[in-house]
């Protein structure tokens, strides 16, 4: 009873931190209508910028505010400088430029940080609860996570349905041409876009690393995990990114603790997952609108 | 996925004039240096290496061919082997096995050194066992457990094992519990291929009947909450890891965060650096975790003196020849292992004659490798028959900074072999800090 409590919970915290990753490409794939395979470099690259403020003596807070400012700056010049030549033509070649850049600024982080093993701190314990005299693996970091990623969800929520900006933004993903016409200016729209979705992507790298260990590699598995909670969720849905998260991250949990050598079977298990949504439900489990199409 | 993995160190052979006699390996019998083999010229040594120098083996491992770079540099300025300078190239293949291949490629066919040294890994180096063997290069002392290095001499001539391998490890921790504790419910923290298969096995040959859990985590895959409450919830109270060092600080965590307190925690060798593992762990154990060490009281084997050992002679050797090779860092057990590895490199180098061919290599470590003295614990078993290295380990407990010994050295082998203690004396380092073996022929 007791693993079966710890294995859901362990499932629990790694889904919500593979759905704060798919919100992350929710949101550029809501606001630009690209699969961005750099975000998962470019959290790291502020999770790195964040551990040298760290080691340099500044609290966790400080740390974070500015990881994700640079993630915000980061975001805009990438948009503006690599992705805006390639926009206009097919779709492919502007993910094919992410997936390039997944690999420079991974390379990038090695030569500038190193690429050995370093410790994440967190600004919360890492002791799990306690329940009368056994200690359940729900920690105060995983708390911090929970919440924060429900935080998140909730301003994105908000920010597509109730704002201005959200709508101009998701006019100009749709049809950039019928969104100028209507005196949208689609170009800052885009880049709004990519900063936010890299927020969004840095907040997720710093949850992940938070009483943990990174290294310039270590949100390699998380893309991978993201981008099929994402997909589960219907890549267009914020509440779908958390619920592809959950299911993701419980299923594979509940594979690795209960299956003979699940550990080495958690990736296939993803993709089995991935293949059985898909297969019956070809938008994901929350497409908002199966016949709109970019 | 790093475009760091073509990165080459080179070492620099720096020549120095002190050129005696002397220091160039012991039965120097006069007559003129030849290039008697491809990477061998009058005057240089070509050998070559991989490691994982980025990635998530690299903690730890990245610093073993710093440590044999500083040795072979130390050997350079005293006059080299047979006044040979020794030109040390490691590559890295971030502990990949495609990169693994290419890299070791390129070191045999376009750098052509003699040998390949070191390198490191049990699926990486399997990558290119088979090439090694098929062109004839000598393949010493593999850094890796596994005993496919040394059991089929027949198949893999040219492949010798340097370190203890995990089977032999597994039994002597297994004899252990038997005899130290019986009751113990024990549980199995495992990585999920020949390393933690071996050191199974060795394990449940004297244990099979207490052990209540075998948890295996695939490496690459962090988290591993699963498994440690599997252990947890089986009620192991005794838990021996075969792991990497990453993991040993992810178990300690998770366990950390389940409130998971078996008495005893045994790592394996190769997971129980206990600087590494205290300086990933050390943030953890700042503000919000109180517990000054979590290693502390674990237990661990040794087959080498370790830099806890100040007294030590061999770690004052290596401890000058780390400080004179005025590169970056302190002594680590992974530059002590480094530069043993180095050490017994040297000696292999120098029983294999002035003018050596890479069959002469070879047989010269059949010939005379069991009988080398060195900074290794416990004899090799080389000979015609088996390529396997060192055979024995001592069990040391970890307290803080230090470790004390809580069973002397134990030697073993393969299979049903029996488990008896060493009784050679350990061995003192020249005073020269570089061996002299004579020519084997």
């Amino acid at each position: 009873m007791q693993q079966f409590v710890n294995v859901t919970l362990s499932g629990l915290t790694q889904g919500m931190i593979y759905a704060a990753f798919a919100l992350a490409l929710v949101l550029i794939w809501r606001s630009t209508r690209i699969v961005n395979f750099a975000q998962g470099s470019m959290a790291a690259a502020t999770a790195f910028i964040a551990l040298a403020l760290i080691n340099a003596g500044q609290s966790y807070w400080v740390a974070l505010i500015v990881a994700l400012a640079s993630g915000f700056i980061l975001g805009a010049v990438v948009e503006r400088v690599i992705v805006r030549p390639v926009e206009g033509g097919p779709e492919l070649n502007a993910v094919i430029v992410t997936l390039g850049l997944f690999v420079a600024i991974q390379a990038l982080i090695a030569i500038i940080f190193g690429s050995s093993f370093q410790s994440f701190p967190t600004p919360f314990g890492v002791r799990g609860f306690t329940i009368g005299d056994t200690t359940i693996l729900l920690t105060p970091t995983s708390v911090y996570i929970i919440v924060s990623v429900l935080i998140t969800m909730a301003l994105l929520v908000a920010l597509f349905r109730f704002t201005r900006v959200g709508l101009a933004m998701r006019a100009s993903a749709f049809g950039q041409e019928v969104a100028r016409l209507l005196g949208v200016r689609v170009g800052r729209m885009l880049t709004l876009g990519w900063a936010l979705a890299a927020v969004v992507g840095s907040l997720s790298g710093l949850l992940i690393a938070g009483g943990g260990f990174i290294y310039p590699a270590y949100m390699d598995s998380l893309i991978v995990f993201g981008f099929v909670a994402a997909v589960l969720g219907g890549l267009d849905s914020p509440v779908g990114a958390i619920v592809g998260g959950l299911i993701l991250g419980l299923a594979l949990s509940y594979v690795s603790g209960y299956v003979e050598r699940g550990s080495a079977l958690v990736n296939v298990s993803a993709l089995v997952i991935l293949m059985v949504v898909l297969l019956v439900r070809p938008g994901g489990l929350f497409a908002s609108s199966t016949a709109r199409r970019a | 996925m790093s475009l760091l993995a073509a990165a080459t160190v080179v070492s620099t052979v720096a020549a120095c004039g002190g050129s005696n006699d002397d220091n160039g390996g012991g039965g120097s019998t006069g007559g003129a240096n030849e290039a008697s083999a491809p990477g061998i010229t009058a005057d240089s040594i070509k050998l070559g290496a991989h490691f994982p120098l980025t990635g998530v083996a690299a903690p730890g491992y990245s610093e073993i061919p710093t440590g044999a770079q500083a040795y072979f540099d130390y050997v350079n300025k005293n006059g080299g082997v047979y006044d040979r300078q020794i030109e040390y190239i490691y590559k890295d293949d971030a502990y990949n096995p495609t990169n693994t291949s290419q890299v070791v490629n390129q070191l045999v066919l376009e750098d052509e050194v003699f040998a390949i040294v070191g390198g490191l890994g049990t699926p990486t180096h399997s990558a290119v066992l088979d090439f090694l063997n098929s062109e004839g290069v000598p393949d010493l002392f593999v850094s890796s457990g596994s005993r496919l290095w040394g059991e089929e001499p027949g198949t893999n001539p040219y492949t010798f094992g340097w370190q203890t391998d995990y089977e032999s490890e597994g039994k002597i921790i297994g004899q252990y519990i038997a005899d130290e504790f019986p009751d113990a419910k024990v549980g199995l923290f495992l990585q999920d291929d020949d390393f933690g298969e071996d050191g199974e096995k060795g394990i449940r040959q004297f244990v099979d009947d207490q052990i209540v859990a075998a948890e295996r985590y695939t490496p690459g895959n962090t988290n591993v909450a699963p498994q440690i409450s599997a252990l947890q919830a089986a009620g192991a109270d005794f838990v021996v890891g075969f792991n990497v060092p990453s993991y040993t600080a992810l178990s300690q965590l998770t366990a950390l965060q389940l409130g998971y307190k078996p008495q005893q925690w045994f790592y394996s060798n190769v997971g129980s650096d206990p600087t590494l593992v205290g300086s990933l762990l050390q943030r953890f154990s700042q503000g919000a975790v109180s517990d000054a060490s979590l290693l502390d009281g674990a237990l661990t084997t040794d087959y080498l003196p370790t830099v806890d050992e100040p007294d030590n002679p061999w770690v004052q050797l290596f401890q000058k020849v780390w400080d004179e090779s005025g590169q970056e860092g302190e002594l680590t057990n992974y530059r002590i292992y480094g530069m043993a590895q180095a050490y017994t490199t040297i000696q292999a180098l120098q029983a294999a004659g002035q003018n050596p061919t890479r069959d002469d290599l070879v047989e010269a470590i059949e010939t005379v490798g069991g009988d080398w003295k060195g900074p290794v614990l416990a004899p090799f078993r080389y000979s015609a028959d088996s390529h396997m290295g060192t055979n024995g380990m001592s069990i040391s407990r970890l307290t803080g900074t230090s470790s004390e010994e809580v069973v002397p050295v134990q030697t073993t082998d393969l299979e049903n072999a029996d488990i008896k203690e060493y009784d050679g004396k350990p061995a003192t380092p020249p005073s020269s800090g570089i061996p002299d073996e004579p020519a084997f022929k």
